[in-house]
């Protein structure tokens, strides 16, 4: 006989605090679906569990021939526009990527009994679940925390899985092992009063070095990378602390906070930290809600001021420093005899390793990368990992990587082969871990409802075609990286690739085409060091091509020894345009419908909200060539950065966002002078104030790029690093101006009126709808 | 004529696999199937012109033809999910029930045969996609629950009465039913959901299928 229910069968295995949320949860859900209980409310508790909303949960879905409405059984709903029963997905924490063999068996018995088979590995660390109902989170939760694997605060405002590098105490570069620092840091602020005001998610991520990739501290929102230092005459372990990086729109760099925290003051600065985002931090706009805009208000000085402040204010935790007194890591040494790999292996194996194994600080132990494509493995592979695990290399020796794969840790080299067999068997054994052939993308417009363009479905495809060429492409090709995000957001982390891609959409004879944008020579070493350049925007059919014409122009012309980013940076995103050019106007519909469509979905791209109408015509309407002069003269800005003149930069880049204004306010039949005052004053009135400028999740944020670099005079800056800002905001300007025009177009042809008689009512992108409180 | 090859099947053990409300099917294709993504096309069309005659709500297409063995192409339903699946590296047509069917379990499993003989049956006819045709001799069942399933003896013993009696009434009171549980391959494995292996002697051929 089996228990009637996962809760009794379960019993004491759920640890208590987590069991009584759960139960509270259940009780939400039943209220929330009856319609006893406000819809914001449970949405932020929701996200809190890590019970995500996905794409089309609000019911609606162009099936390529218009809009239509999902008839869901129940009208209830789970948040702000988002249907009760609509697919969900659910994400995992798995701090600094720990993932136990239980852990890894219970998460593939959820993933096979309430999502679709897949354990989707993210960027930051987590597993993701799709497809999942919210009525079975509560049991998937229970089961989870027997586990032990929790799902709190994975999402929502608050503190996100801390994250760290996959080499963590097996490195031969870290400074120290930084896992039981980290495991620290989850434990002391799990569920910490200080760190559930925040007005947006806070991001931390740790680092054993500098020089590194792994730990990515540059673009978070608290960075911290092991340092040690000599302290009256003995070495002393301590943190470079940075503050206030992130991608996204703008992506910026972290400041320094302090060059060096001892081990004792970790937390306690954190915990000062999370005070002063929590008290001063934008609780309003979301889209200014990150650390990042705190630390640009108030300046580094200033903030670090604050902070010290705060910390002097605390009062003493024994917690700050209590697990300073063991500070074993989780795996820190072999179930296994170490041993050196065989010197006899199959040529299969030898180019396996060749990428996929790295040698431990430890002699004779290996981690060992196994390549899951675009992040998916299955409950099956799942299941034999946690086998691999126990039998080779210890229960608590895997964890997940940044670049969506999953990483064994205390391989001895002597076990290498079998162990590579029993991948094979797996159905998980490819090659090319962390190279060209191994793409890392978001979850785009599979699942994610702010997809602009499908990041998977070109990745999918970039990775098919890669494989295939494989021992045909240069050994200095292959190492560099691709990832690819489907919008703005950056979730793929693309700042950071040598060849990255953004989804837009551009509207190219009235009707829509996916596009990305080209992002090049970011640079992944240095914990993040730099980010990439934007390009231009490719149409998502020729983005193969361009990866070719890139990549060759790479080899024919680089220098000596030079990198790919030392390249980028010499010949300039200008030379780089020019060779892309050919490739960045689509043919016409007629020409190739499939340019029109994106990758792997046979829906044509948009045509739902646009139809097909008078646009459609062989003439460049205005405002189209507004558009296109804009972005020549964004061009032009650029090769004035390039050349070090800094002022024209600024000038130039707010010259074209005044003319793509202009070009839009002619569109609405506005009378407007060629000058700045008046395009800006009659961008507030017509475009901004009356929302029609507006992005449907960034809201007004593009709008106020213009009109902020008007009234602060910043258009005239010849700062450099001003300068880069006022680029980088022109770009998104720019990208905001045709997205503006296509919403107005498309609006304007379903509701059978003018560009100039459209509202704000009549726009409305319901595919891309503002996501819920905390997502 | 049938035989079962497990002998628990006279032993009934009281299992709550009646409260399974999960249940899932799947149909092998034979050999010389067309790759996963040639599939994408047809799901969303199914979707758009509810060309497969079924009252379950669709919603979306699932692509996961990447991944070795894994659940190939996915049409995404409210109650359930068709697929292209690629386990065992066996390519084939899986329905899976997922909720919202009332009805107890044998009911179940008896819709879910239908549903995937029907998506089977217009598969096999689309022009799109040329080799496709379905192997009429063999069933994969699977019930992925382990609270009300749990992948032992007394719950396989509870399914296969269940399993003969739904391929009966759907396909022919006289078709020989063999049905044996798919045995987990390695002891260091954790188990799988339970499930089990079905060979049919003299069922009709689903369309265009050379049993
Ligand atoms: C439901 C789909 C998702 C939504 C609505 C969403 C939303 C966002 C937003 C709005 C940002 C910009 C945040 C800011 O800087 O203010 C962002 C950044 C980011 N997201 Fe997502 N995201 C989604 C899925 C994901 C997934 C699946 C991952 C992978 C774990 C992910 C990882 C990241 C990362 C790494 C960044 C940028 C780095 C950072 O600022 O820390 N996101 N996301
Ligand atoms: S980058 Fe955009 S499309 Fe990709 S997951 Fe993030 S929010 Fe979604």
């Amino acid at each position: 006989m089996s228990a009637g229910s996962w809760k009794e069968r379960l019993g004491d295995a759920v640890p208590e605090t987590l069991a009584q949320e759960i139960d509270v949860f259940e009780e939400q859900i039943a209220r929330k679906k009856s319609g006893r209980m406000d819809e914001k409310l449970f949405a932020e508790t929701r996200l809190r569990r890590g019970a995500y909303g996905q794409r089309y949960d609000n019911g609606l879905r162009n099936d390529g021939r218009g809009q239509r409405r999902l008839a869901f059984p129940s009208d209830a709903t789970k948040g702000v526009d988002t249907v009760f029963d609509a697919p969900g997905m659910q994400r995992i924490k798995n701090p600094y990527g720990l993932v136990t063999a239980d852990q890894m068996e219970v998460m593939a018995e959820c993933a096979e009994e309430y999502a679709d088979r897949i354990l989707h590995v993210t960027t930051r660390q987590d597993i993701q679940l799709h497809f999942v109902h919210v009525e079975d989170t509560p049991d998937m939760h229970r089961r989870l925390a027997s586990g032990g694997s929790t799902t709190r605060e994975a999402c929502g405002n608050s503190v996100r899985n801390i994250t760290a590098c996959v080499y963590a105490g097996v490195c031969s570069s870290q400074s120290f092992d930084v896992t039981p620092y980290a495991e620290a840091a989850k434990e002391f602020l799990l569920g910490h009063p200080d760190v559930q005001d925040f007005g947006r998610k806070f991001k931390i991520a740790f680092s054993g070095c500098h020089d590194e990739p792994c730990g990515l501290v540059t673009f978070h929102d608290l960075g911290a990378v092991a340092k040690v230092r000599e302290v009256d005459g003995a070495w002393k372990r301590g943190f470079e602390l940075v503050v206030g990086g992130g991608l996204g729109a703008v992506p910026v760099e972290a400041k320094v906070l302090t060059e060096f925290c001892p081990e004792e003051e970790l937390l306690p600065l954190t915990q000062a930290v999370c005070r002063v985002f929590a008290r001063l931090g934008e609780k309003q706009s979301r889209a200014r809600a990150r650390i990042k805009f705190l630390v640009q208000k108030t300046g580094i000085e200033e903030f670090r001021r604050l902070v010290a402040e705060e910390r002097a204010l605390l009062r003493p935790d024994p917690r700050w420093t209590a697990y300073l007194e063991n500070l074993s890591g989780q795996d820190v040494a072999g179930v296994r005899p170490a041993g050196p790999l065989p010197e006899d292996v199959s040529p299969d194996f030898a180019r396996w390793a060749a990428t996929n194994l790295r040698p431990q600080a430890q002699e004779g132990y290996f981690a060992a990368t196994v390549t899951c494509p675009l992040g998916d493995f299955t409950a099956d592979q799942a299941r034999g990992f946690a086998a691999l695990m126990r039998r080779y290399t210890g229960d608590k020796s895997c964890r997940l990587a940044v670049d969506q794969n999953v990483v064994f840790r205390w391989l001895s080299g002597a076990d290498a082969p079998a162990f590579y067999a029993r991948l094979q068997e797996l159905g998980v054994a490819d090659h090319g871990a962390g190279t060209l052939l191994e793409p890392t993308s978001c979850p785009g417009t599979d699942t994610c409802k702010l997809g602009i363009a499908s990041s998977r479905g070109l990745t999918g495809e970039l990775r098919r075609r890669l494989r295939v060429l494989d021992d045909a492409i240069d050994p200095d090709v292959k190492k560099l990286r691709i990832k690819a995000s489907g919008c703005f957001n950056s979730c793929s982390q693309h700042h950071v690739a040598d060849l990255g891609f953004m989804g837009v959409a551009r509207n190219v004879g009235g009707r829509k085409v996916p596009h990305f944008n080209v992002v090049l020579g970011g640079q992944w070493t240095q914990n993040a060091g730099s980010y990439g350049q934007v390009v231009g925007a490719v149409p998502s059919k020729n983005v193969p091509d361009a990866v070719k014409v890139i990549t060759d122009a790479y080899l024919a012309e680089r220098e000596d020894e030079e990198s790919f980013q030392a390249f980028v940076r010499r010949v300039g995103k200008g030379h780089v345009k020019k060779l892309l050019r050919p490739l960045m106007k689509p043919p016409s519909y007629e020409e190739s419908p499939d340019h029109y469509r994106d990758w792997r979905d046979p829906r044509e791209f948009g045509i739902g909200d646009l139809g097909v109408g008078e646009c459609a015509g062989e003439v460049v309407p205005w405002v189209e060539y507004g558009l296109q002069t804009a972005e020549q003269e964004l061009d032009a800005a650029q090769a004035h950065d390039e050349a070090g003149r800094f002022a024209d930069a600024s000038r130039a880049a707010f010259g074209s966002m005044i003319t793509a204004a202009r070009a839009l306010l002619e569109h609405l039949e506005v009378q407007v002078r060629k000058d700045p005052e008046d395009v800006v004053e009659k961008f507030r009135t017509h475009l901004h104030e009356t929302k029609l400028f507006h992005d449907p999740f960034a809201k007004g944020k593009f709008a106020t790029y213009l009109l902020a670099m008007r009234a602060s005079g910043r258009f005239e800056a010849d700062a450099a690093e001003l300068a880069h800002r006022n680029l980088d905001e022109a770009n998104l300007f720019l990208e905001a101006a045709h997205a503006a025009y296509a919403r107005l177009t498309a609006a304007a042809i379903a509701a059978g009126k003018r560009p100039s008689e459209v509202a704000a009512r009549d726009l409305g992108s319901p595919e891309a709808p503002a996501p819920s409180p905390a997502e | 004529m049938t035989t079962f090859t497990n002998p628990l099947e006279t032993t009934m053990t009281t299992t709550s696999l009646d409260r399974a409300e999960r249940v899932q099917l799947k149909l092998f294709a034979t050999p010389g199937a067309p790759d996963a993504p040639a599939l994408i096309p047809v799901f969303h069309e199914w979707i758009s012109d509810g060309s497969l005659e079924t009252d379950e709500l669709l919603i979306d297409v699932a692509d996961y033809s990447h991944v070795k063995a894994g659940p190939g192409v996915l049409l995404i339903g409210h109650g359930a999910d068709w697929s292209y699946d690629l386990e065992e590296e066996r390519p084939g047509l899986l329905f899976s029930r997922k909720r919202a069917f009332a009805g107890d379990f044998r009911a179940r499993l008896e819709d879910a045969l239908r549903q995937a003989l029907r998506a089977a049956g217009v598969l096999a006819l689309d022009p799109r996609l040329p080799g496709l045709a379905f192997d009429a001799r063999e069933l994969l069942v699977r019930v992925p629950d382990r609270l009300h399933a749990p992948n032992d003896d007394a719950s396989f013993a509870a399914l296969v009465p269940h399993i003969v009696g739904a391929v009966r009434a759907v396909l022919g009171e006289d078709v020989g039913v063999r049905v044996s549980r798919v045995a987990k391959e390695r002891s260091d494995v954790a188990t799988g959901p339970l499930a089990a292996r079905v060979v049919l002697e003299g069922a009709p051929a689903i369309a265009r299928a050379q049993a």
